[in-house]
């Protein structure tokens, strides 16, 4: 089995390969490179040693062919090569990050379909997470994909604003990608998908051109599902940003259905509000978030107000731990607002009678459904030892993962055991608990260290800490939710995330109002 | 917030000779027979064919040789990654061509061993099998599957080559090894 990197190695350790080298070939080679090296330093004008091989005329070696292809190949290397500067060709993911670093994006759309032609401009906020379309025909589409998870459309012919919750797939057809540049990178980050780069001429300058292919992406073109389409994306080589862009929309028996010409510009400023963009400021607005959607039955249940907690005098908790894996708590002076260690056992935690575990067993789910070790039930499965079966790593940058209590609890403690192996410090732990599922409302936050914001929930004011074998015990107050979820963003070692056990002491809801 | 950690560069002992073989051919003939088993090993892994291996070995050192005045790098590691990336980027360009490809898999599928393929067990499983699999990831997959294992690269030496980060590297690689199992559990004829 090839489960894991061990397995694969031990499996390529047992493989024949012949890879011995032929000393002929090897030979060969070395006179050829030599040769070319002291070429190389004539035509450049370099003064150069004269090798005191002899050389091998150039036609009679059996890979000549090669080689000269290699000369063409790299002559036309260096010629890209000096526009493109010293750190090499531009990735995208470069272009992405130089493109989003501005506070605005502009584009002027122009969309042909049929000889139809339409203008549409667009407007990118990406810090603040926002995206304004205006159409020609005075339509103005709006998503908030950051905190107000909302979507707006004005229609000039209704004179209204209907204001929905975020869709889950976003207008271009990729999720969470509600602009073109995430979405662009969305689709290039597809396991089949093949991006292809090349320079190109545009507006009389010389850019980096990326494209690619996206199958069914479920792109529109003025009302026609379109099976695919071909992005490209030009970026200036000296600012690294996207200057245009090129989109083709094909229809599922590979017609073209339309072409869009993305002309795009970076103006400091942009539309506050869609009413900037001409919407009038007495448009009606319906708010459709208020309405109930979805299938009958499927609402959340009429939330009863918990009875009264006992008036018997609290017990502490039982804690079990894990073996320690290292004496003392060496701190790391790289983190800052790092808690002290105490130096001594945790105090006891007080919690009503009855307080139990109740995440133990529970189903989790996670940002990251595909975690890089182990599997996501083992946050819940009761080991809180620090071996290497019994953590879970989720991938690099923000990460997330939500424990369903399957029923509302009254929740006292949470303790987050994230890897108790080494003396780590986890950044921005933010811990959460809601009735919501999707946390977007009712949500209570316990636990916020990320001070910085880097999540965007919010700046939190608590303390950084190390990791030990006692687990982080995070004071819930009786806080009560059904969905726990605890936020991580890497750790002093690396980016990736981990957990090795959360527990969550509380009682359900219904067992008190039983009581 | 994320703290990052710069890495110490590593020191070799052939730190100098990287210098010196931007101006000395003497010099960048000893480079050559440091490197030459690698890259050669490195295409043979990425090519299977020998001869296409040792043809695009070839265009890796006339690349080297043409570009190594201009070399920006200044110690061993920098020319390590710069001549794999180089190779990389040189094996990955052969096989993206369909022609190539194709004859490739063709000379993969008469070197399989048929009658132990048809057992279904891992243990049977030979280089011509896992080649063939290995064709189905992208190239720059290859790449990483490559250096990690046949090259045993670290993740920052691999990222390095790849341009990417250690954890990026990480992730991939888990994920190609994934796609890999798939690929080989269907060339072996079911689930295991």
């Amino acid at each position: 089995m090839v489960d894991n990197e061990h397995d694969f190695q031990k499996l390529v350790a047992g493989l024949k390969i012949d890879a011995e080298p032929d000393p002929g070939h090897r030979e060969r080679l070395r006179r050829q490179m030599l040769q070319t090296f002291e070429e190389t330093a004539r035509a450049s004008g370099a003064g150069a040693q004269q090798s005191p091989q002899k050389i091998v005329p150039l036609r009679r070696m059996p890979f000549v062919k090669l080689a000269v292809a290699a000369t063409v190949l790299v002559a036309a290397t260096a010629g890209v090569w000096t526009w493109l500067g010293r750190g090499g060709p531009m990735t995208f993911d470069q272009i992405r990050l130089a493109t989003m670093k501005m506070p605005w994006m502009h584009a002027i759309v122009k969309g042909d379909q049929n000889g139809q032609v339409r203008t549409t401009q667009h407007w990118y906020n990406f810090a603040a997470q926002k995206t304004y379309v205006a159409t020609d025909d005075g339509s103005v589409l709006g998503w908030d994909y950051g905190a107000g998870r909302e979507q707006f459309v004005y229609s000039p012919r209704v004179k209204a604003v209907v204001v929905s919750e975020l869709a889950s797939v976003s207008p271009f057809g990729a999720e969470s990608a509600y602009n073109l540049i995430d979405a662009f990178a969305v689709f290039a980050a597809k396991d089949d998908a093949e991006m292809t780069t090349w320079t190109a001429e545009h507006g009389g300058r010389t850019v980096r051109a990326y494209g690619i292919e996206t199958p069914a992406t479920g792109f529109n073109m003025a009302g026609r599902q379109a099976a695919g389409a071909q992005i490209v994306m030009m970026a200036d080589p000296a600012t690294k940003r996207v200057v245009a862009a090129n989109v083709e929309y094909r229809s599922q028996d590979g017609s073209t259905l339309g072409r869009e010409e993305w002309a795009i510009d970076y103006p400091q400023s942009g539309p506050g509000s869609m009413f900037e963009l001409g919407v009038p400021a007495n448009a009606r607005v319906i708010d459709r978030r208020q309405q109930p959607v979805g299938t009958p039955g499927d609402e959340p249940a009429v939330i009863p107000t918990p009875a009264p907690t006992s008036s018997r005098k609290w017990v502490p908790l039982e804690i079990k731990l894990p073996r320690p894996q290292f004496v003392g708590t060496p701190q790391d002076a790289r983190t800052p607002n790092l808690e002290r260690p105490r130096g001594r056992p945790r105090p006891p935690f007080l919690a009503p009678p009855g307080t139990t575990n109740v995440a133990l067993g529970k189903p989790v789910s996670a940002s990251d459904r595909d975690p890089l070790y182990g599997s996501l039930d083992m946050v819940t499965d009761g080991d809180k030892k620090a071996d290497d079966g019994s953590f879970i790593e989720l991938g690099p940058k923000p990460q997330y993962v939500t424990i369903d209590l399957r029923e509302r609890c009254e929740i006292y403690a949470i303790i987050i055991w994230h890897y108790h192996k080494l003396a780590r410090v986890y950044f921005d732990v933010v811990a959460q608990v809601s009735d919501d599922k999707s946390f977007r409302n009712g949500v209570t936050t316990v636990f916020n260290n990320d001070r910085d914001n880097s999540l965007g929930l919010g700046a939190g004011t608590d303390l950084h800490y190390t990791e030990t074998n006692e687990g982080k015990l995070l004071d819930s107050k009786g806080v009560q939710g059904r969905y726990v979820r605890l936020y991580s963003n890497g750790n002093t070692s690396d980016d990736l995330n981990h957990y090795i056990e959360v527990e969550v002491y509380g009682r359900p809801l219904g067992l008190i109002r039983d009581n | 917030m994320v703290a990052i950690m710069a890495k110490p560069v590593e020191q070799t002992g052939y730190d100098d000779l990287v210098e010196l073989a931007k101006t000395q051919a003497g010099a960048l003939g000893r480079l050559y027979e440091l490197y030459y088993d690698r890259i050669l090993r490195f295409c043979v892994h990425r090519l299977f064919n020998r001869a296409t291996a040792e043809d695009v070995t070839s265009l890796v050192f006339l690349t080297v040789a043409r570009m190594m005045r201009g070399f920006k790098g200044q110690t061993e590691q920098d020319f390590r990654a710069w001549i794999y990336t180089i190779a990389a980027n040189q094996a990955n360009a052969y096989i993206r061509k369909t022609t190539r490809r194709k004859r490739l898999m063709e000379n993969v599928v008469a070197h399989r061993r048929t009658e132990e393929q048809d057992s279904g067990e891992w243990s049977s499983l030979d280089w011509p099998t896992l080649y063939g699999a290995i064709q189905q990831l992208k190239p720059e997959h290859q790449t990483i599957l490559t250096l990690r294992f046949f090259e045993n690269m670290d993740y920052d030496e691999i990222g390095r080559v790849v341009e990417a980060r250690p954890a990026t590297v990480r992730v991939t690689l888990h994920r190609v090894l994934r796609r890999l199992q798939e690929e080989l559990r269907g060339d072996l004829g079911g689930e295991q």
